[in-house]
């Protein structure tokens, strides 16, 4: 009995260091999984997108595009992420809404421009769409709620457009959850604080539109998709009281007017 | 790890075909089961279940055949039910995942070749004993 104890002892200890072994090889890299991942993920970005695109409308005009672009260039640059690789969409619907869409695909709406009261407001919104896509918040979320082999289904055209149409929904118009945004939320304040942009006023608009009745007022998405807008609100200033946060607008006053503007006609 | 030896007594033709068989079984179980490693148990529970009057040597054959199956079973449920999650669940693909992927693929080999030799060898009449899984045939086992 003694010597089949130690014998079985002998090949589970074998079995776990044959996998502690195997395991120093980077298998990722031998089978390409990365590559096959990033191309699953561009893939689905396009499929999402297209969906959007030909459903919505996308504003053109290269004054709004290029002061919106400034704002995220800024963040980008500040924390280190690749601007080349967020795609930014303005999209002309009054929903006060922005949300991420895999392979970097940024899009915000018209409505929730114009629902910020300053462009650090924006830069606020933009940042927690910037940490969803940099924290790899969406790949996650689209393999948890529709699994993988949907997704992989989807990317060789043998899923049906109503899924694509209910994934592409799922993203635009529900929340992550609540750990997931309090995460994308606090990666925010510190690219906000990064780029010398005060976090309060990120949380002053959370407040702001916490005071909405989102059920009367459909074109609160962005909020009603965020619950606790309040507690979120209160938690982003409780972070960032000690971290000595400065404010330099990355604007000047007369062209984030001229851009409000723009949008309002 | 194999032990290739004489049994208790010499066994006859049809007992070694028997013997041999309990091993086949869990050789065929093991195309049908890959996707399912509960297929594989199962097949040589019930050919084991079938044969627990059979002779002594039969009914050993059996046995190492069964318990072989067992730590298997463990390992291959693991990497199935792994695998499931990344495919439906929140599961992603791991360094560690495809690491343990090919542990099991090879201890899954040195069975499945294991396996193969003592099919032959017992079909001869031979007493073939696995290292580990023979000590404990002998503790279960009893003429």
């Amino acid at each position: 009995m003694r010597k089949a104890l130690i014998q079985g002892l002998i090949i589970i200890i074998l079995f776990f260091s044959t996998w502690y072994i195997i395991n120093r090889v980077d298998w990722m890299k031998v089978f390409r999984v990365e590559q096959a991942t990033k191309n699953t993920e561009e893939k689905l970005g396009e499929l999402f997108w297209d969906f959007f695109n030909r459903s919505e409308t996308e504003i053109e005009d290269q004054y709004v595009k290029e002061v919106i672009d400034s704002l995220v260039a800024k963040l980008c640059s500040e924390n280190k992420i690749d601007f080349n690789y967020i795609k930014l969409h303005i999209l002309d619907k009054d929903e006060i809404n922005a949300f991420a869409l895999p392979d970097g695909h940024l899009v915000i709406y018209n409505g929730l421009i114009l629902a910020t009261e300053n462009q650090e407001e924006l830069c606020g919104v933009i940042s927690h769409e910037l940490a969803h896509i940099m924290l790899n918040h969406i790949m996650k979320r689209l393999v948890k709620e529709t699994g993988l082999s949907v997704l992989i289904s989807m990317t060789t055209g043998n899923s049906g457009t109503e899924i694509i149409q209910e994934t592409a929904k799922m993203l635009s118009s529900s929340a992550f959850d609540r750990n997931i945004e309090k995460e994308a939320d606090i990666k925010a304040v510190d690219y906000l604080i990064q780029a010398e942009i005060n976090p309060a006023f990120f949380a002053n608009f959370l407040y702001r539109l916490s005071y909405h009745d989102i059920n009367t007022n459909k074109y609160l998405t962005w909020i009603s998709s965020h619950p606790e807008s309040r507690e979120r609100g209160e938690y982003v200033i409780e972070y960032c009281t000690d971290k000595n946060a400065g404010n330099k607008p990355v604007l000047n006053q007369n062209t984030w007017e001229t851009l409000c503007e723009k949008l309002r006609n | 790890m194999i032990k290739t030896g004489k049994f208790v007594y010499e066994p006859g033709e049809h007992e070694a075909e028997k013997a041999s068989n309990s091993y086949l079984m869990s050789l065929i179980a093991v195309i049908a089961g890959l996707p399912f490693p509960i297929v594989n148990l199962i097949a040589t529970v019930i050919f084991f279940i079938a044969n627990k009057k059979g002779t002594y040597f039969v009914r050993w054959h059996c046995i190492q055949a069964l318990l072989s199956q067992f730590s298997l079973f463990f390992m291959n449920s693991f990497a199935f039910w792994w695998t499931i999650y990344i495919l439906f669940g929140e599961k992603t693909i791991t360094n560690n995942f495809m690491a343990y992927l090919i542990t099991v693929f090879f201890f899954n080999l040195l069975e499945f070749i294991a396996t193969i030799y003592t099919a032959i060898n017992t079909r001869k009449g031979m007493h073939i004993e696995w290292w580990f899984y023979g000590n404990l045939t002998n503790i279960f086992c009893k003429a």
